[in-house]
Formats: C-alpha cells, structure tokens, sequence
C-alpha cells in the first residue's frame, strides 16, 4: 500500500469498524434510542430534519466565519502591537488575559443582555472565544524573528515600521496559522455557545430545541455535523497555509 | 561616536607604507571600545582599545581567538553596535544610507524565505524605495556575478548553502557599497564551498574594487583574502598585531603552498597561540 494510501485507508476503516461495533452493540444490547442512539438512528434523525439541516448549517457557518474574521481582525493587529511595543504591552496584557479568563458560557447570556438577540451579539462571543490564541502565536512569532534577519534589517536602513511588516510578520506568518487552525476550531464551539443563548436557528439552536423535545437522534446529528464542521474548518486552514505561504512550510526542518 | 569628519586622518596618512599610490583611508577606529553590562554586574570588555585604518579598496580580515571581540568591531562599523569608548569614522559619504553605505554578509545567509533570490537581492532596495528597472538589471548582473543567473525566480529553500551565501553576497552588493562588511561569511560552508566562495570573493573583489573588512576563524582564508590581516587577542579583545600580506597577486589556491604564505600563516598562528614548539609529544 502506498503512504498517501495508507493514510486515508488506515483511519478510516478504524472509523468505520468503530461505527460497525456501535450499532451491533446497541442492537445486541437494546439499548434506548433516548440514552445512547445507535448510528442508524442518528442518520435517521437527521434525516427528520430535511431541507432545514443545510439552511441551519449554513446559519452556524455564517456565524463561525464571521466571527473567525472579526478574531482575526483584532488578535493578528493586537499581537503585533504587544510585540513590539513594550509599554502598550504592558498596560493591555493583564487585561486581555483577564478578559480571555472569563468564561465564555457564563457571560454568553449577559452580552444577549446587553447587545441584543441578533448577529452582533453572536459575533461578540466567537471573537472573544477565539481571537486568544490567533494574538498570543501572532506576538510569539514576531517575537521569534531570527535576530540576524533583524540586523538585515537595520544594516540595510529599515525603519521601526519598515522592520515589522518587511521582516517581523512575514517570518510570524508559520505562527500565525499555529493561532489559526487553534482559533477555527475555538471558533466552532463559541458559534454553538452563541446560538445556545440567543438563536432561532443554526446549530447549536438545533442540539438545545431537539434535546428539549427528546429528539436525542436528530440533536447527536447536529452535533456530528458541528464536529464534521470543526474538522473542514482546520483542514481548510492548513490549505491556506500551504497554498500562499507554501515556503514556511518548506523551511522547517523535517516536514 | 561616529564622527562626520576623519579626526586622525592625517595621522594616518604618515601611517601608509610607500610605494602604493593614492591610499585613502575609509574606515578608522581610534582607540574604540565596547563595553557590555551583563546581568551578574559585572561589565565585559569586550573590546578595549581598538585602533585601526582601513584604506579604500583594500580587504582587511580581523582574525583572533573566540570571543576576542571581532564581530563586535564589525557590529560597530555596521552600526549595530555603539562604542562605549573611542571613536569610529567612517569615509565615503554624508549620510549612511542602507546598503549604499555599509553592506553587510553575515555567516548565515539570511535570506528572507518567503521572497524569491531576486526579491533577497532587491530586498536593501525595497527597504528605501520602490525598485527601478535599473535595479532590476542590476540584481541579474550581481546575480550572474556570482553564478546565480538561473536561479533568480527560485525560493531560498530551493538552493543549496552555498547558493544562498552567493545570494547574499550579491544582495550586499545592489546598492554599490563603499564598504562591504563579512562575518565569517563562509564558516558555515563546506571545506570545498568554502574554498570556491573564497576565490570567488577574490574575482569579485578584482571587479568591484570594494573595501572589503572580513571576520573569519580562518588563518589560511585570511592570508590567502586580505592585504592585511589585524590580529586580535581575547578577553580584553584588542589588537595584537597587523600583518601586511606581500603574497603576489592574484592569488589562487596554489598560493597557500609558497613560502612566503606559510610564513605569514605561522606568524599569524603564533601571535594567537604563542610558539608552540616545546610542547610535549608534538613536533615543531
């Protein structure tokens, strides 16, 4: 078998026996559609559903993307700024820390409180869930820049700014995506969260309004699409990465 | 200090061996000193005393012990370092500039991985302005010079150690430099790169007729490249001894069997180590 080969053939025949020993199991043992669906009984679930599976998928994508770009839009900038600005660093990180701190679930319903039942408010609790990481690997890796690339730098004239954007950000930009394909996955789970505490539709609206009503089947299929989800998103991700920035993948030794 | 103005270049115009026409100098240290404070409080001198003149077009290789502070010296003519004593001056121009000024090669190649080796040449450009065609051209020539013609659009990931010294060589030559700055640019080579890379620099040298200050570890590379090499003793580094090379040129690999370059090279060995020839089990 070749390596590409056994790569897909490997995991997914363990996933498949996986699933194969679940439904006998819960065949054999009879156990409750309401305790522990079988996976027929999950597929069938989310059959039930129709057409309104793909409009609440969707839904949950819109809020995940969007708020994966706004995380994006304030952690990449913030860990630039705390990177190279020491006295900025050292007034706003306790904060930021402080405010990564919180936990999500619990302060989720105070920001419906406050901001409203609609898509701002959702937004507002993917970022804060998720732009942590994506700022903590963006100040990591400016800070990483290998010292001889910084004198490069100064030797041939560069300014503070000059510094930054020609020789700090791109040599940060393999851990950026270490932020990245962390933050997306985060991102998943702040979507569902929001969508807990304030959605009609989406998701994690499902998994809450199935569950109340005993469809456990139908909510465990949301919840495999959500996981399915998170999956695509990273590997999306890693696509990126390797499709623009192809060369800092190159560059590391031993990948 | 960097002074504006040569504050002992009369003096060392005196200094100047005869015979050898219009030698104007273009670097010079005057009693220069570097010294650190370290976290234990104690300072470390790392370079105490330093006087030096290095005239135009000339190359002069600074050799010494480990931790003899030589790449400190090239850190303060690159102006990455201040001195704590003395002054430095600096010839050729008003304002120091980038790379028009002072260029520098380091022992790594330092090329920024995600541009291409024409984009690494162009980068002390982009660094001040937009390139031209002009430099555009300019890079293919330095590019060629250096036998990297077809390598231009390639990733530095893509070329060999070698290839990326050549590169940024070429690159430390874009904007013309008066000075071109070398720490131990092929210490990081194999023996036979090395070897190549040297004669090289000598052939680049002929063509361009830079002043050349070359770090090295290398007591053959620096009698086989300099006109003159400054020997350096560690802990305080200071200058020990300054070896005219009267080796003929041009000079190639079969220079280091005559005579006179052994002699040179053990003079050189020598002022580092001392003489050596009672040490016990080793002949002399």
């Amino acid at each position: 078998m070749s390596p590409a080969l056994r790569k897909i053939v490997l995991p997914v025949g363990t996933f498949l026996s996986f699933l194969l020993g679940w439904q006998l199991l819960s065949e054999a043992l009879d156990v409750p559609v309401y305790l522990l669906p079988s996976p027929l009984d999950i597929y069938e679930g989310g059959g039930k559903l129709g057409p309104a599976i793909l409009s609440n998928t969707l839904e949950t994508l819109k809020t995940i993307l969007l708020g994966f770009v706004c995380a994006c839009a304030v952690g990449i900038p913030l860990g630039v700024v705390v990177s190279v600005n020491r006295t900025i660093s050292e007034m706003i990180y306790p904060l930021i820390v402080f405010l990564n701190a919180i936990p999500i679930i619990a302060i989720a319903p105070i920001l419906v409180v406050i901001f409203g039942t609609d898509m701002t408010t959702r937004l507002i609790i993917v970022t804060l869930t998720c732009f942590f990481p994506i700022m903590v690997n963006t100040a990591a890796g400016m800070m990483d820049t290998p010292k001889e690339m910084l004198d490069l730098a100064r030797v041939a004239g560069a300014s503070r700014m000059g510094e930054i954007l020609s020789v700090r950000l791109p040599s940060a930009i393999p851990f950026i995506f270490s932020g990245l394909r962390i933050g997306v996955t985060v991102a998943v789970v702040g979507a569902v969260v929001a969508e807990f505490v304030n959605a009609n539709k989406g998701l994690g609206f499902l998994v809450t309004s199935s569950t109340a009503q005993f469809a456990i089947p139908t909510a465990t299929a949301c919840v495999v699409i959500l996981a399915v989800i998170s999956v695509v998103l990273y590997e999306a991700v890693n696509w990126a990465h390797r499709a623009f920035f192809g060369w800092s993948i190159k560059t590391k030794a031993g990948e | 200090m960097i002074h504006a103005t040569p504050a002992r270049a009369a003096h060392s115009e005196a200094e100047m061996p005869s015979g050898e026409p219009r030698r104007e100098p273009i670097i010079e240290l005057a009693h220069a000193g570097v010294i650190f404070a370290t976290s234990k409080g104690d300072p470390l001198v790392a370079v105490e005393d330093m006087s030096l003149t290095i005239y135009r077009e000339e190359i002069v290789s600074l050799v010494g012990p480990s931790g003899c502070g030589k790449s400190t010296v090239l850190r303060m003519l690159a102006g990455l370092q201040q001195p704590t004593s003395g002054d430095i001056w600096i010839g050729g121009g008003k304002t120091r500039r980038g790379f028009s000024e002072v260029a520098i090669v380091f022992q790594r190649p330092t090329l920024l991985p995600w541009l291409s080796v024409m984009d690494n040449v162009l980068y002390p450009v982009k660094v001040l302005q937009r390139p031209t065609k002009a430099h555009r051209s300019r890079a293919m020539e330095l590019l060629e010079l250096v036998g990297l013609q077809d390598m231009a659009e390639r990733m530095p990931h893509e070329l060999s150690g070698g290839m990326q010294q050549r590169a940024s060589i070429a690159r430390s030559l874009i904007l013309d430099p008066k000075i071109l700055l070398m720490d131990e640019p092929f210490g990081a080579l194999d023996a036979l790169t090395r070897e190549d890379l040297q004669l090289d620099l000598l052939d680049i040298h002929a063509e361009t007729r830079k002043t050349i200050l070359l770090v090295t570890h290398s007591i053959n590379e620096a009698v086989l490249l300099s006109d003159r090499v400054a020997v350096m003793s560690a802990r305080p580094g200071r200058m020990q001894d300054l070896v005219e090379i009267d080796v003929p040129k041009p000079r190639g690999a079969e220079s280091a069997a005559r005579p006179d370059f052994l002699a040179l090279s053990q003079r050189i060995r020598d002022d580092i180590f001392g003489p050596r020839t009672g040490r016990k089990g080793r002949r002399a």
